[in-house]
């Protein structure tokens, strides 16, 4: 909040000093680290496996491949199960975008082109992120993602190369 | 201060909505509760609307798609009705007199994994769609796909059974609305008039995966099939009359390869299909139309571009008919020549409930004779019978994430792609210049 008071301050002194150009170029700096401070907040998740998955590391390609259903089972033969939360949730946004570079409704109609051509399986669909925690620590082969927060010795955290 | 107040508000709002997204109610752990809020009388009024139907059917659905069923077993369907008006000229039903509810498209399919490199799926489907397709389910695919290589994104398999037929970008999953642009798709390209020949066959196909350096992956499917062509809607476009005859299942082959960014913006494809069939005369009825055999051999070229809020995308296709000499029918003998489509389409999501389309589609069923002038003058029959030019606009609202409601308006120039069993030549000449309108509401799961 005090962030914001103070580039509100600025622009007000902007606008009574005016042709001040500093002003406007510190003004200009505050709103870039706001957005920078809100981009970082947002990469404050995981993708998270079963506890038994023995990954620990994986590709951004095979982490695409994975969650847009096409990479089907860990290099070990076992069975990948993947859990998603719904489209309009903001981590599975932030996941999508962020981590797979991909939007949401891209993963969306590539589900459903395997799903009704009978070539692939959908995701399993969580509703909540202590249920997504839940599956996922539960579930053998199960990758997600979770809030930091959310995170416990339950489940993996797998890092992405 | 008043502006500080305001930023200050917003971002209480937003974090109040972020922190109601995370919290949604765990009805699914304790089904009894959801059993009992359900069955009070309060909620079983008959003014509940479709789509709000978070009771039984919603939890089912919901329950299919998260409970831990064995081997994978997952269950998803469609269900679509659409309403269709048009100024002239007949679509699925007496639609030029008022209107009609002639088209509904319903599916269901199962998948499960006995095996982790081993799915079995299997969709019914049945569509009522005009004269040309009465609503009688059948089997649209049905197959056991075996991963036989599987390393990051590099995938090799084999696919046998009953399989969706790969071409273009929409055929695949062409009858369910959710995956469709539009209530109609481009017909220039995927026509409903002959969609059975196109639609899938029985089949063994081979299909690959594999990365691009750094830029994307390419997908590739390559199969030999039997056509599905004992319909009437096909023999009528590829023999011109109903004969005693039918039309044979020839082996034919049909590819696919499909190029996409990692980032999914760009998607090129190039597809073909070598359509093999021959007519079977019941000599005995006197069959005015001998055995001959004729090859459909159509090429697909399609390209896609995706940002966050708009898509582009156009498809064009050069479709080349050969038919030999023993049609014993001067009309049919000897045939040879290119049909030609394209189609320009733009969408653009100004939210994601709601999505605007546009759309410029173009058909001629010769390229050598565009305005059908050629034809006119050969047969008698009117030239417009050999082009459409469609220009279509529509709107999409996706009430939720299951719920879909659409309209669209079209005005085509031309008659090209309309269905000759809904226009018979007893119901009068056809209006070259029409305009097309319909809604359209659709479920899926």
């Amino acid at each position: 909040m005090n962030l914001f008071q103070f580039l509100i301050r600025i622009h007000f002194s902007n606008h009574y000093l005016a042709r001040n150009r500093t002003c406007l170029i510190s003004a200009l700096v505050i709103c870039l680290l706001c957005f920078i401070t809100e981009v970082r907040a947002d990469s404050h998740y995981e993708i998270v496996t079963y506890r038994g998955v023995n990954q620990k590391v994986l590709s951004v390609n095979s982490l695409r491949s994975i969650f847009s259903m096409h990479l089907k089972t860990w290099p070990d033969g076992t069975k990948i199960r993947v859990f998603v939360l719904p489209d309009e949730d903001q981590l599975h946004q932030s996941v999508a975008k962020e981590k797979l570079n991909v939007f949401p409704y891209q993963l969306r109609s590539a589900w459903d082109r395997i799903v009704y051509s009978g070539t692939g399986q959908a995701p399993n669909k969580v509703n909540s992120v202590e249920e997504m925690r839940a599956m996922v620590a539960s579930t053998p082969g199960a990758i997600g993602y979770l809030w930091r927060a959310n995170i416990d010795e339950n489940v993996n955290v797998l890092e992405i190369k | 201060m008043i502006l500080s107040f305001c930023v200050g508000c917003f971002f209480t709002a937003h974090a109040q909505e972020a922190s109601k997204v995370q919290k949604q109610p765990e009805f699914l752990k304790s089904p009894i509760q959801w059993l009992q809020t359900s069955e009070l009388p309060a909620e079983s009024t008959a003014s509940t609307d479709t789509k709000k139907q978070p009771g039984w059917i919603g939890s089912t659905l919901n329950w299919f798609q998260t409970a831990n069923l064995p081997g994978d077993l997952q269950f998803h369907g469609f269900a679509s009705q659409a309403y269709i008006t048009t100024s002239d000229n007949d679509v699925f039903g007496n639609s030029d007199n008022g209107g009609s509810f002639g088209l509904t498209e319903a599916g269901l399919n199962a998948s499960m994994r006995p095996l982790p490199r081993l799915q079995v799926s299997a969709q019914v489907l049945s569509r009522r769609a005009g004269e040309g397709n009465s609503g009688m389910p059948r089997l649209d695919y049905g197959f056991m796909d075996y991963r036989i290589y599987s390393h990051e994104v590099n995938q090799f398999g084999i696919r046998v059974g009953r399989l969706k037929n790969p071409f273009g970008f929409y055929n695949d999953t062409r009858d369910v609305a959710h995956t469709r642009p539009g209530i109609l798709l481009p017909q220039s390209i995927y026509f409903d008039r002959v969609r059975n020949i196109s639609l899938s066959g029985d089949s063994v196909q081979l299909y690959g995966e594999a990365a691009v350096s750094n830029w994307g992956t390419v997908s590739t499917q390559f199969g030999a099939f039997l056509p599905i062509v004992n319909d009437k809607d096909t023999e009528l476009a590829l023999i011109g009359t109903l004969q005693p005859g039918h039309l044979d299942r020839d082996v034919s082959y049909i590819g696919r390869g499909i190029f996409e960014t990692n980032d999914k913006r760009l998607r090129l494809a190039v597809s073909g299909i070598w359509l093999n069939t021959s007519y079977d005369p019941r000599l005995r009825s006197g069959d005015p139309i001998g055995s001959g055999a004729l090859q459909f051999t159509p090429v697909y070229f399609s390209a896609q571009y995706n940002a966050e809020r708009w898509s582009l995308t156009s498809e064009y296709a050069i479709r080349h008919f050969k038919y030999n000499n023993n049609f014993g029918v001067p009309g049919l003998n000897g045939l040879d020549f290119f049909g030609e489509s394209y189609y320009f389409q733009g969408e653009y999501r100004f939210t994601p409930k709601w999505e605007g389309i546009v759309r410029y589609d173009a058909y001629f069923a010769n390229r050598a004779d565009r305005d059908g002038s050629d034809f006119a003058r050969l047969t008698g029959a009117p030239a417009h019978g050999r082009y459409a030019r469609d220009i279509m606009v529509g709107l999409r609202w996706n009430v939720t994430p299951q719920f879909m409601l659409r309209a669209e308006y079209h005005h085509v120039n031309g008659t090209g792609w309309l269905s000759r069993l809904d226009n018979p030549a007893s119901e009068g000449p056809l209006e070259k210049n029409w305009d097309l309108f319909a809604i359209q509401a659709s479920f899926r799961f």
